[in-house]
């Protein structure tokens, strides 16, 4: 039994296609810079909710898988030159490995302790280059080839776009349920008879791939320059936050989390009172606090519960409707 | 215990570790050898116990955020990542007292316990009591916002720039048998001891502390024999946050400066250092800080390999063992979990 | 008909006097950020984060400037500078930096800070054209064009301000090889680029000595302790020490070397000898006299009665007040800050009544000037289209005088060019 989407979802999702085409020729090169960023957030983001949200194993890490990406894409056209194209392919494929590596310990860990393994990848990861400076350019870093603002765009939200789909197929069939069943119960799904170990690896490994192809882009959006300050803990707080904002398994409330983390820093900086970083720092950690408090399902979970709350009143406005007439 | 179940068949493990003798449990054992290491280490050459004396003193900081940690842990079970920069700002506020408004050091000590006590409580009652039924990942997720936002805010009242503070013990210096030991590092190593020795007769020697174990350990059954859990929870979040600012204060005396940042390396050391003596247990986590601060320096000295740049990634490498190979760490006990 | 007429009138007078305005704007054509009477550059700093310390740099800055402006602006210009934070994260330069370019539309991009940062910023901004000058970083990159002519190198629109770390490595080197023949020396150094960059020149001015290296620990940039580096250090057999750090690393370096009853010979590099955070570890107790170091930029303390330092507590009472305390308590950043600021409008004067980037870049690359009133008296500017590096003498200096003593110069101004 596979879901197939609404014609509401088909249609929403045409229409934001179509925006995100047109958008970039009405905007200056700087603010298809800003957008790359969205998209860059939303492809970890997505990432992060593949995993946390959809099989129920939190990761404060995903900085780390990030890392992977952009390194790979710095190194590989720095050396060798490589189509910039093909990075991200690689990207993919070395984090899709490097997540499974990573899944493993992580199926004899839960909870906090998951947590805390992942974190302690974070704050490890820009270390790596630091240690094989030589190969990875050190604290001064690595130039990889430059790119146009629109070029960037472009492949960006073609990339966010197939990445999305692709989630949305991969979640929707088989492995969506075996996922959802996982963080749900994970005794209660391996009684049902899905193989913990598989999926659970799966998860982590198609959540870093997720992440490899965003760091890939978010290094390009440096103008090409991966250095270690970029991928320290606070991307991976961002992404997890983003997440949280998006509520924990929506799709669609990835695209508001990664708004909300790709584009604050720039409002909030022409923003008098909150503008300076301490100030959007304030503004972030509140934030995060109040979404998890007032809405612990994110901002998908709120245009959910609106749209019953909605449903409920017309239905009750059609059921009272002969009384009153 | 009944509902303890070890892989084991219970007798036939007590068998076997009363063969051993009174070292029986392999935690003692391991104890045991680090002790002998460290000896025969200090009495064969003078840099060794001069490492081991300054890694004593850093370990007991580690050690005491350590045990803020599983304080939290214990009775809520959740990890607390805002942990270390909750004792960063009672640092400031310690500094705001000491340096603007000319209060004694010991006396702005003794008010900045006071102050991060009802600050822990306070955290629980507005941020941690509304999710703390909901999902393990919401709770992480506020501390984590709750990191960021004490970071912002400080940033915003004090900026970020170094800052520095009366030293608390003076700056004199012993020199015993050729290793030099600072005042500095047996002050935080007493203050350390005093305050998790308070800590320890609270729980143990009042009704106040029995409430509050039953509370972490047994919150249904304690509630039935009129225990206020909710409070006990919050105390213990109180109490953390005292733990912590003792953490902080001891820990800026000893880099001789303050940044918003400087508790962030010491946080990461303290949840290894956690994870290593089990996050259930307190002893554990003290000796775990301890141990950490000791070897982390000792590596640093012999072993070449070790770096600065992998002395972080180091310390985690130890976490990830340890939670792969025995996750309940050295002092944890088994749990089982239901469905 | 008479009010039609009238507007008729009025239409054709406004429409030759927009040809004439435009006209008037066409006579030449100007570079973006630059117009009749104003003049718009930009920086990123690290307002937040791990070097804040060096938030006071801008702000100096921004003080300099607006005296300027008080004083009727450069050419009839007010300079409007934008400081940004990137909190010494590259990935935040970046965007910030194109928003300086593409949104402030800045004429030049002034004293960022950082090497990394730089780093990260500096293909964009050859690439846009835009001049990236006097960055607030040692690193001999910015300054790399001295081989070949500069407008041919990779980056001609990029040059730095200070003397570079290899050189000041090299000069405690020579001076090491020359005085203390027999000394050991150990260094602790910040792990990256910024520490080894230093201890490359201090190889170099060892030259045949260069064995007298006897140890070298690194430290982590975000590690706040460093004791039991400088415990290997002492146990090695060191004698003399040479700290890379920045300044909070430097202050736990040279407390906790007294602490451990060690004392050494200490050499500290520049980037850490504001007397504002030497006098931090003195008060935990460091023991400072004899320590060796070197400066470019004036003292307030111990030169107060220079012009230069006159008018710089003049300009930081008058225009950024709250930051009369941090002049007074000899925070060498206001002055570095100034000094960069004055280099700036030093060049635009150069750059002719109406500077275009290219006028002004030849102008940044023909400087010759001791009139720098913020720099040690005897040090000048001096570039020229092979020469990338403003700075290139520095003045030894020892510390005397304790806890609440002073740098004071040893000999006088050296050359360390290239």
């Amino acid at each position: 039994m596979t879901t197939r989407p609404s014609l509401a979802a088909v249609v929403s999702c045409l229409v934001a296609a179509a925006i995100l085409a047109v958008l970039p020729f009405l905007i200056s090169g700087y603010h298809q810079g800003l957008l790359t960023q969205v998209a860059v957030f939303f492809i970890a983001i997505l990432g992060l909710d593949v995993l946390t949200g959809y099989s129920g194993q939190i990761s404060i890490g995903h900085g780390a898988f990030m890392a992977v990406g952009g390194y790979t894409t710095a190194v590989m056209s720095y050396y060798h030159h490589t189509n910039l194209i093909v990075t991200m392919l690689m990207a993919f494929g070395i984090c899709l490995a490097f997540g499974f590596v990573v899944g493993l310990p992580a199926l004899r860990l839960s909870g906090v302790y998951l947590a805390l393994a992942t974190f302690a990848l974070a704050v490890s990861m820009p270390q790596i280059p630091l240690k094989f400076s030589r190969f990875l350019g050190g604290s001064n870093g690595l130039q990889a080839q430059t790119v146009s603002h629109l070029w960037l765009y472009g492949v960006a939200w073609a990339a966010a776009a197939i990445l999305f789909v692709g989630a949305w197929l991969i979640l929707r069939g088989r492995t969506g349920r075996a996922f959802r069943a996982i963080r749900d119960s994970e005794v209660a799904a391996t009684s049902s008879g899905v193989e913990l170990p598989i999926y659970k690896t799966l998860a982590f490994g198609i959540s870093a791939a997720y992440a490899g192809v965003a760091g890939s882009l978010f290094v390009l959006a440096t103008n090409g320059y991966a250095s270690p300050n970029e991928f320290t803990v606070a991307l991976s707080l961002q992404i997890l936050i983003g997440a949280a904002v998006a509520g924990l398994g929506s799709l669609w409330g990835v695209l508001v989390g990664a708004v909300f983390v790709g584009l604050l820093p720039e409002v909030s900086s022409s923003v008098p009172v909150v503008g300076s970083t301490h100030g959007q720092d304030v503004v972030f950690g509140l934030f995060v606090i109040v979404v998890i408090l007032l809405l612990p399902t994110g901002f998908a979970g709120l245009l959910a519960r609106l749209r019953v709350r909605l449903t409920r009143q017309s239905m009750a406005s059609i059921n009272s409707d002969p009384g009153t007439s | 215990m009944s509902a303890v179940q070890t892989r084991e068949h219970p007798a036939l493990r007590r068998d076997r570790l009363a063969a051993l003798g009174p070292l029986g449990k392999p935690v003692n054992l391991i104890l045991v050898g680090a002790a002998v290491f460290l000896l025969i280490g200090c009495l064969s050459s003078q840099i060794f116990a001069q490492q081991t004396v300054v890694g004593l003193a850093q370990g007991a900081v580690y050690g005491s955020l350590a045990l803020a940690l599983v304080l939290i842990y214990r009775a809520t079970e959740v990890v607390n990542f805002a942990q270390g920069e909750m004792a960063m700002f009672t640092t400031y506020v310690a500094y705001q007292l000491t340096t603007s408004w000319h209060v004694t050091y010991w006396l702005a000590f003794a008010l900045t316990l006071l102050i991060a006590f009802v600050f822990g409580m306070g955290v629980q009652l507005v941020f941690i009591r509304p999710v703390q039924h909901t999902s393990v990942i919401a709770v992480v997720i506020v501390t984590v916002g709750l990191f960021i936002l004490i970071d912002g805010v400080v940033g915003w009242v004090w900026g970020a720039d170094i800052k520095f503070m009366p030293a608390p013990f003076g700056n004199t210096v012993y020199h015993v048998g050729g290793v030099a030991i600072a005042r500095q590092d047996i002050g935080t190593i007493l203050v350390t001891i005093a305050s998790v020795g308070l800590l320890w007769l609270l729980f143990q020697r009042t009704k106040l502390g029995l409430g509050m174990r039953a509370a972490a350990l047994r919150p249904a059954s304690a509630r039935l024999v009129g225990v206020r859990v909710d409070r006990m929870l919050a105390l213990g979040w109180g109490l953390a946050a005292v733990l912590g600012a003792v953490a902080g204060l001891m820990a800026e005396a000893s880099e001789y400066s303050l940044q918003p940042s400087f508790m962030q390396p010491i946080l990461l050391y303290a949840f290894a250092a956690a994870v290593l003596g089990g996050l259930e247990s307190p002893v554990g986590a003290l000796v775990g800080g301890v141990m950490i601060g000791i070897f982390l320096n000792l590596l640093g000295q012999y072993v070449s390999f070790v770096t600065s740049e992998i002395r972080l990634p180091f310390a985690f490498l130890v976490l990830i063992v340890v939670l792969l190979i025995k996750p309940t760490g050295l002092f944890g006990k088994k749990k089982v979990r239901k469905v | 008909m008479g009010i039609k007429r009238r507007i008729a009138g009025a239409l054709v007078v406004l429409a030759v006097a927009g040809i004439a305005v435009s006209a008037a704007a066409g006579a030449h054509r100007t570079d973006p950020g630059i117009t009749a009477n104003s003049i718009t550059i930009g920086g990123t700093f690290p307002l937040t984060g791990v070097a804040a310390a060096y938030k006071t740099i801008p702000l100096a800055e921004q003080a300099y400037y607006a005296y300027v402006n008080a004083h009727g602006g450069v050419n009839g210009r007010d300079i409007d500078f934008k400081v940004l934070d990137d909190a010494y994260n590259p990935a935040q330069t970046v965007p910030l930096t194109q928003q300086l370019v593409e949104q402030s539309k800045v004429f030049a991009v002034v004293g960022s800070l950082g090497t990394a940062p730089g780093l990260s910023t500096w293909t964009y901004l050859n690439q846009k054209q835009v001049p990236q000058v006097f960055l607030a970083t040692g690193d001999s990159y910015w300054g790399a064009c001295e081989k070949k002519s500069c407008a041919g190198s990779t980056h001609p629109y990029t040059i730095g301000w200070q003397p570079d770390y290899p050189a000041e490595g090299r000069m405690y080197g020579k001076y090491i090889a020359q005085n203390m023949p027999n000394a050991k020396v150990g260094i602790i150094y910040q792990n990256d680029a910024f520490g080894k960059n230093y201890i490359a020149g201090l190889v170099q001015g060892l030259g045949a000595k260069k064995s007298l290296i006897t140890d070298e620990e690194g430290f982590n940039a975000t590690d706040t302790t460093v004791t039991q580096q400088i415990l290997a250090l002492k146990a090695k057999g060191c004698d003399t020490l040479f700290i890379v750090a920045t300044p909070s690393q430097a202050i736990a370096s040279l407390v906790t070397a007294t602490k451990i009853g060690w004392s050494p010979t200490t050499f500290l590099s520049n980037v850490s000898n504001n007397p504002f955070f030497v006098h931090i570890a003195g008060a935990n107790g460091a023991n400072l006299d004899g320590v060796i170091s070197s400066v470019y930029t004036a003292n307030q303390t111990t030169q107060a009665t220079l012009p230069g330092m006159v008018l710089g507590r003049q300009i930081i009472s008058g225009y950024a007040g709250a930051l009369l305390p941090q002049w007074d308590a000899g925070d060498g950043n206001l002055v570095y800050g100034l000094g960069v600021a004055w280099t700036f409008v030093q060049a635009l004067q150069q750059a002719g009544k109406n500077p275009t980037r290219a006028s002004f870049l030849a102008a940044v690359h023909n400087l010759n000037t001791s009139k720098n009133p913020f720099l040690y008296p005897g040090i000048s500017l001096k570039t020229s289209a092979t020469d990338g590096f403003p700075i290139e003498q520095l003045q030894l200096v020892k510390w005397s005088g304790g806890a609440t003593g002073n740098w004071q110069a040893v000999g006088s101004v050296q050359n360390v060019g290239h």
